[in-house]
């Protein structure tokens, strides 16, 4: 297919640089900043032990990314690499954001699920392993190896949602339907949201080429802030975090399961 | 699981503390590093294993940090 056809009229080029995904690369970039502010002031003050910890994390995350996003959408975060016979542009800053994002996103649902730390290393330690092995896969000048690594990269993906939805879920069980709704739905949202990814990059510039750069920055830049803000906004709005004396209202599906 | 009693609440531990503001620099100084190492210094390679390199770093000392967050009780 050719991905002229997807990627006309998407995007506007607000640098001049003949870089139409700028657009979303801008947005991207105000939205974790926002995201990274709202927790900020959100968490401003709070003195239980475990939300502080929550707060930790969940600032750091659109932190680092908005970071990402603003060096990308400069061109900074971006860097030619030949595959083949043509040149394509990586934005290799996805892949720094990554490494340093997705892991604390487990580590969030691994305190929820208050797991022992060997089940915390394990599932950051597979996690990371995905990222690197995606880069590998990224930086592969052979087709071959470009997909060879993203299928090992996509097991390295199906261990940690498997270890998520079993392991980690049973724990968060046991303490309780309030934590347990939580964790519940981050954990949907994480299994949709992170499927998604690997589906993009083999239709995407560096996989098949089905569609063109502006469409896959949009779809990233939408991927990117629903799992980092979104999932910040559900985790720190929930009752599992604030306890009953502060939360806006009880969390999806507590009452479901409670009557579990 | 917010603190709705009069008590004290629980001690930050300081060097916690720094070292996440440090493990943020060191996630932002790897986002930013390829340009600045572009030239004879290394391969392209080189350069995105400098940064991931840095990223894991840094994940792991937020992943340190935030699990010794507080003080422990004496």
């Amino acid at each position: 297919m050719d991905p002229i056809a997807l990627t006309a009229g998407v995007g506007y080029d607000l640098l001049g640089g003949d870089r139409p995904e700028t657009l979303w690369l801008g947005i991207g970039t105000l939205l974790m900043l926002i995201g990274t502010f709202y927790f900020i002031v959100k968490g401003w003050g709070v003195t239980d032990k475990e939300a502080r910890e929550y707060y930790a994390i969940t600032i750091l995350v659109p932190g680092i990314a908005s970071a990402a996003y603003l060096s990308m959408f400069f061109g900074i975060g971006a860097s030619d690499v030949v595959v083949g016979e043509e040149t394509l542009r990586i934005y290799y800053a996805r892949y720094a954001d990554w490494l340093f994002t997705t892991p604390l996103l487990l580590l969030d649902l691994a305190l929820l699920a208050k797991v022992d730390r060997v089940s915390i290393g394990t599932l950051i330690g597979v996690d990371a392993l995905m990222i690197v092995t995606g880069l590998i896969g990224a930086l592969s000048q052979q087709p071959v190896a470009r997909y060879t690594w993203w299928l090992f990269s996509t097991i390295c993906m199906i261990v940690v949602l498997y270890f998520l939805a079993t392991s980690l879920r049973s724990a968060a069980k046991e303490r309780g339907p309030e934590v347990a709704s939580t964790f519940n739905t981050l954990t949907a949202l994480v299994l949709i949201l992170w499927t998604a990814y690997p589906i993009l990059w083999i239709i995407g510039t560096e996989g098949a080429g089905v569609v063109g750069l502006g469409v896959e920055t949009l779809l990233f830049m939408v991927l990117d802030v629903t799992a980092k803000v979104g999932f910040g906004f559900i985790l720190l709005r929930s009752r599992a975090i604030l306890g009953d004396t502060e939360a806006p209202e009880p969390s999806a599906g507590a009452e479901a399961s409670a009557a579990d | 699981m917010t603190d709705t009693t009069t008590e004290q609440p629980p001690a930050l531990n300081t060097r916690s503390v720094v070292g996440l503001g440090a493990c943020a620099a060191v996630a932002l100084v790897g986002i930013f590093l390829i340009p600045t190492l572009q030239g004879p210094s290394g391969g392209l390679n080189v350069r995105f294993w400098t940064m991931a390199a840095l990223e894991l770093l840094a994940m792991g000392g937020v992943v340190y940090f935030v699990l010794n967050l507080h003080e422990e009780p004496s």
